[in-house]
């Protein structure tokens, strides 16, 4: 073990960048042995970088990474893993089809292996004691899928911690949003592991609940635009503060076209009232006009998700009343959403948007393609001329119509997705985070188009990665909280709200 | 795509029962037992045939020659299929035992040759009788199971290989090229029938093999095969030596295509009737007829003699033990009364003559 | 709805890669655009060099190969593979498999040999055996989509039970024997040729099937909808577009291709009989593959199918034209299966290989 004075684990200048993007900008973090070290900051501030470059998934381009004072490099996760960077994963890295001892020594049953088989009973013996350390009373021949996501998420720490006795040395664990499926019992219960396993291990806790980073946390770093912006003791910060310092700019005006923003019409094309979906959201109220941009803000888990869920027919609701068009009705299926006028634009584009081996053009028919339809074959000609319609008016960049989608770039590609709904007569959009993963140019540009979308009589739902992107846009703006909708406000151009009154709502 | 098979593997039980259903229906229909009872006599044993499958015409006269002989008799008939599925064809003997209580005779063509031991051996400790055909362990003998193990037969597959190219050899006027299409490359009549082949043009100088391809028994393989020869050999093709009737057709079709069925003769063996019908229409010069309608009929007959009482298996000579049968050959001389007599009517067999088609005691 | 109000200023930003930081998915996808373009068309032409090649690999090695003899029998050689390869690519850009090809062809030869003038029954419908065969076919494909959709069983497990029930049903039929075919007009498909070419009617036949197929895959919805479906069904759903009603129609199209197989199988051989389809399946998914059609669905179409077609014939032809012992040929049609996979698949698409 090294003496408390020397980091457990340190980066020096470290700094990545990829095609078009800086990700992080000579980025310099300590974590002292026995630390809880928290780490904050706006989606795309370089958070997710850092951690992968710490498990080794990436590499950085400049600077260092010292492990107890010496200088290393992490290959691959695996390597990562045998000097002692342990991972716990948001999205559960458990094979729910094996048992909970299985799962603990994925990997490494080698140390188990008797005349080339595997002496399952060393290895259940041997998980019950990592199963141990963290206190949970599971029979590690329990199968995976039996216990719930808190248990889960303790077994992971068991699997990061049987690190200890490979690695030899000091662990560092990465608990990346681990929160996130928790209820708050559960959490107290993860909380309370993690301060207990402080003697063996430092810890560094990403996540987007500011509350719990504080309460969890011996000292914060704060990241924007993939620098650290600040580091300071936990208990010296506060919420409000924190967000300061990870938004970090004022509203910059003229970036979200405000001047584009006109006023929407008296038309209502979605009532929603007393909306509610199992415990997911409930009492959901709200009218959106034509040419209307409703903005929903809210953290993870606050229920905001869901509501555009349902709005797109994957998660109908159970309570109160929806009238698309005046119409009352509930969405079954997104195709019945996309009957009633409802266009949703997924935030993974090339998952969901986009048929990559279909031609532009094919993509921005696909919705409405009976329109072209005549005698059983498609009009070939009437295709290409409404393709090269929609290429010019929204200016995608592309060789030809008849080029794949699979060669254009990510604003390209939000471009023709927007078209194929524009072509389908779509008057209510939902944009499912519209600009994540793309660049500030790409966002400028995405930008335009929602304008000049809303401004045909369009109405948009927006729910975006950045309190900033939502506000800027947005005529109007909810914030939702476990479920509800805890405050409402127009955001008129030139009064626009500040974030920092829209968090104390949030959380 | 695996992926997705998988995602829905993991849906409710419900389905899968379904799926379950579906894919009984599918094997009725596909593997059929088909039992039919015809005369009831309590001290008579039931007559059983096992075969890979009615879906091939040899198998299906087999089937019909023993139905002709136990509705002489009156027996009880049955017959097994095991679609080329070892433990299928093993267990249906096993089940069909168990439910006559071993009052059986049965003339099985083993799926393979190691079948032939559980099958004997279970039909030995039932007291049960029983005749293997063409398939069976080289060291599994009947007399070492006196008397339930009446007699094996087989059909050697070398002279009467050879005796089809001599009849193709003659029809093309003793000189000239051929082609020759195997059957599968590791199957022991394949490869029999090929050394037949060969040792006839040993003999044959005059005779030149210009190719020699396998289409494995298959129709669609053997009509390609063809084709392409040819393109490569054109007129030098003289004639063409088929394994088995099925692609020896398929041949005479890729010959009529090029406009010279009918020119070029063409031999194959089993003697299935288009085989025969070609040898009539002129468009082939010969094959070889197992009579499998003898073989499906007479293998239960050599049984019921024995289990009737009329011989002792144990003081038959070997030569009736494990022998080879009797092919017919048919060409253009005989194929008008071949037939007239086996074709078109029922074989008249004499279902008591039951050595008279022995041509030898099998070597090892 | 024309956006009117639309600034300049969209237009100079220039072209864009998409950024890795926020996602780690997208980080496996993010090709910059030249190499996603090379890579693609590769892809696209690489049979079509295959094919060259090969061609001129065994012209070099056996002119007779050039003749037109030899042309004409490869046309004949390929008719079949082609009609069958037509309605599994339409299966396979859906992402399915489709493995009843074998069943359908075997009951569509042998009913139509049960139906023409033939050898074992006084029936002679002549050409209207035809519509009825191809009605069975469709019948079998509807079966398979239906049971495929509505109870959402894998197209995998739904048409291996087709398979062999198409068999089951042939053979139980005719009772496992064969049926010469007598009737003219249909032995002409394989035996009386065009007067102009010389193709038998059997391509000409095949050469209007492909035809279709092409119309259908890039001018009807059901065509677009196919690529859509394989692309991703989720995506296929948020655009409306009526998935089941789509596969279903899909596997009844393949049906009926797989039913003119047959009748041309039993005009080729001038029989019907339960073995007829025997190893129709492994051609034809090779064909299908080698031309390009990716097994994960959504990429290929019936125009590289033809092309893979023309390759597993021309080297099953040249095979024998060069020599290449027996024991070796099987062994080339699995290596070039591997090769075709191998050269086809994009992939940075995969995260996964299972």
């Amino acid at each position: 073990m090294s003496a408390p004075s020397v980091p457990a684990l340190s980066l020096v200048d470290v700094d990545k960048r990829f095609p078009g993007v800086h990700a992080l900008k000579n980025v310099s973090i300590e974590i002292m042995p026995g630390e809880v070290v928290g780490l904050i900051g706006e989606n795309g501030a370089g958070k997710s970088t850092l951690m992968k470059i710490l498990s080794g998934v990436y590499q950085p381009d400049g600077g260092e990474i010292r492990l107890a004072g010496k200088p290393t490099r992490f290959i691959s996760a695996a390597d990562a893993n045998r000097q002692g960077i342990g991972m716990v994963f948001q999205e559960q890295s458990l094979l729910t089809n094996l048992s909970v001892g299985e799962n603990v020594y994925l990997g490494n049953e080698a140390q188990f292996r008797r005349f080339g088989l595997v002496d399952w009973g060393a290895l259940y013996a041997a998980a019950a004691r990592q199963l141990e350390k963290v206190e949970v009373d599971v029979d590690p021949r329990t199968h995976t899928s039996e216990l719930d996501f808190a248990t889960r998420q303790m077994v992971e720490l068991a699997k990061a911690l049987t690190l200890e006795e490979n690695a030899g040395g000091h662990l560092v664990i990465l608990l990346d949003e681990p929160t996130s499926v928790l209820e708050r019992a559960e959490i107290e219960i993860l909380f309370a592991r993690v301060r207990a396993l402080k003697t063996r291990a430092s810890f560094i806790f990403v996540s987007h609940r500011l509350d719990e980073v504080l309460e969890l946390s011996d000292r914060i770093y704060v990241m924007k635009d993939g620098a650290v912006v600040a580091d300071l003791p936990a208990a010296e910060a506060n919420i409000t503060q924190l967000h300061q310092l990870m938004v970090g700019r004022s509203l910059q005006a003229a970036y979200y076209r405000e001047s584009l923003q006109k006023p929407y019409g008296d038309e209502v094309v979605i009532e929603a009232e007393g909306l509610t979906l199992g415990h997911a959201y409930r009492d959901i109220s709200f009218k959106l006009h034509a040419g209307e941009i409703l903005g929903i803000a809210g953290v993870l888990g606050s229920g905001r998700e869901e509501v555009t869920r349902t709005l797109a027919g994957f998660a109908p609701h159970d309570g109160g009343s929806l009238r698309i068009g005046g119409r009352e009705c509930r969405l079954r299926t997104p195709a019945e959403a996309v009957d009633n006028g409802v266009g949703y634009i997924p935030r993974e584009r090339r998952v969901e948007g986009l048929v990559l081996f279909l031609s532009v053009a094919a993509n921005i028919t696909l919705a409405n393609l009976r329109s072209l339809t005549r005698h059983w074959l498609i009009d070939g000609r009437e295709e290409q001329r409404i393709a090269t319609t929609w290429v010019e008016r929204l200016k995608v960049k592309t060789p030809s119509i008849n080029a794949l989608c699979l060669n254009l770039s990510g604003g390209n590609q939000q471009k023709v997705v927007l078209a194929k709904w524009l072509n389908a007569k779509a008057r209510v959009l939902i944009l499912d985070h519209p600009t994540r993963g793309l660049d500030v140019g790409a966002k400028e540009e995405v930008y335009e188009l929602v304008r000049s979308v809303t401004a045909e009589g369009v109405a948009v739902i927006l729910t975006s990665d950045t309190l900033e992107e939502t506000i800027g846009l947005s005529h109007t703006v909810l914030v939702m909280r476990d479920g509800a909708i805890t405050h409402r406000t127009a955001a008129l151009p030139g009064h626009k709200p500040t974030q920092v009154a829209l968090i104390e709502h949030m959380v | 795509m695996v992926k997705r098979i998988f995602d829905s593997m993991n849906k409710p039980v419900r389905r899968r029962d379904i799926l379950k259903g579906a894919a009984a229906v599918g094997a009725v229909s596909v593997f059929p037992a088909i039992i039919s009872r015809r005369g009831f006599a309590a001290e008579n044993p039931t007559l059983v045939n096992s075969i890979r499958s009615l879906s091939n015409p040899y198998h299906a006269t087999w089937n019909k020659g023993g139905e002709a002989f136990a509705k002489s008799v009156g027996a009880d008939y049955v017959t097994l299929v095991t679609e080329g599925n070892s433990e299928k064809g093993v267990s249906d003997i096993r089940a069909i035992i168990a439910k006559t209580g071993g009052n059986v005779v049965i003339n099985v063509d083993p799926n393979d040759a190691p079948d032939a031991r559980p099958i004997v051996e279970a039909v030995k400790e039932a007291g049960g009788y029983v005749v293997t055909q063409w398939n069976k362990p080289a060291d599994l003998h009947p007399w070492d199971f006196d008397p339930n193990y009446v007699a094996h037969i087989s059909f050697s597959g070398v002279p009467y290989g050879k005796a089809m190219a001599e009849a193709l050899f003659k029809a093309m006027g003793g000189k000239g090229g051929i082609v020759a299409l195997g059957g599968i490359q590791s199957n022991i009549p394949a490869i029999e029938r090929k050394a037949g082949l060969d040792q006839a043009l040993a003999e044959n100088p005059d005779i030149k093999l210009l190719d020699f391809q396998v289409a494995n028994w298959s129709e669609t393989e053997a009509l390609e095969k063809t084709n392409a020869w040819l393109t490569q050999f054109g007129d030098e093709i003289g004639g063409i030596w088929a394994a088995n009737d099925g692609m020896a057709l398929a041949a005479v079709e890729a010959l009529r295509a090029d406009g010279r069925a009918g020119q070029v003769p063409v031999t194959g063996i089993d003697g299935i009737q288009l085989a025969v019908e070609a040898i009539l229409a002129g468009e082939m010069a010969g094959t070889v007829a197992w009579d499998p309608y003898w073989q499906g009929g007479m293998g239960l007959s050599i049984g019921y003699h024995a289990a009737t009482g009329k011989f002792d298996p144990a003081k038959e000579p070997k030569d009736h033990r494990e022998f080879y049968g009797t092919g017919v050959i048919i060409t253009a001389d005989n194929a008008q009364s071949y037939y007239d007599s086996n074709i078109k009517a029922e074989p008249e067999l004499d279902w008591n003559d039951i050595w008279g088609r022995v041509s030898g005691q099998i070597q090892y | 709805m024309p956006p009117s109000v639309m600034p300049t200023s969209i237009a100079r930003t220039g072209t864009r890669v998409m950024t890795l930081h926020a996602n780690a998915a997208k980080s496996a996808v993010a090709v910059p655009k030249k190499t996603a373009t090379r890579r693609w068309r590769l892809a696209s032409w690489a049979p079509v060099i295959v094919l060259v090649l090969l061609c001129a690999v065994i012209a070099a090695i056996n002119p007779n190969f050039l003749s037109f003899g030899n042309f004409v029998r490869i046309a004949q050689a390929a008719m079949i593979p082609l009609v069958l390869g037509l309605g599994a690519t339409f299966i396979i850009l859906m992402g399915s498999i489709d493995l009843s090809l074998e069943g359908v062809l075997t009951l569509s030869a042998v009913i139509l040999s049960m139906l023409v003038l033939n050898g074992a029954n006084a029936n002679d419908l002549g050409l209207l055996a035809i519509p009825i065969v191809l009605l069975v076919g469709a019948g079998v494909g509807f079966v398979n989509g239906t049971i495929h959709v509505r109870l959402k069983v894998p197209s995998f497990m739904v048409t291996l039970g087709t398979w062999f029930i198409g068999v089951g049903v042939a053979n139980a039929l005719i009772g496992g024997t064969a049926i010469r075919i007598n009737d003219k007009l249909v032995r002409a498909l394989a035996i009386a040729r065009d007067p102009v070419i010389g193709f038998p009617w059997g391509v000409w036949l095949a050469l209007l099937c492909f035809l279709i197929a092409l119309v259908i895959q890039n001018y009807t919805r059901l065509g677009r909808y196919i690529y859509a479906l394989g692309g991703g069904e989720d995506l296929a759903a948020l655009s409306g577009i009526p998935a089941a009603r789509v596969r279903i129609m899909a596997f009844t199209l393949a049906g009926v291709f797989y039913a003119v197989g047959g009748i041309l199988a039993a005009a080729q051989l001038g029989l019907g009989n339960s073995q007829i389809g025997l190893g129709r399946l492994f051609t034809t998914i090779t064909a299908v593959v080698v031309g390009g059609t990716a097994l994960s669905g959504g990429q290929g179409g019936v125009h590289q199918t033809l092309i893979g077609v023309l390759i597993v014939v021309v080297l099953s032809n040249g095979m024998v034209l060069m020599g290449i012992p027996p024991s070796v040929q099987i062994g080339v049609q699995g290596l070039m299966i591997i090769v075709a996979v191998a050269l086809s698949m994009d992939r940075k698409m995969m995260r996964i290989v299972k």
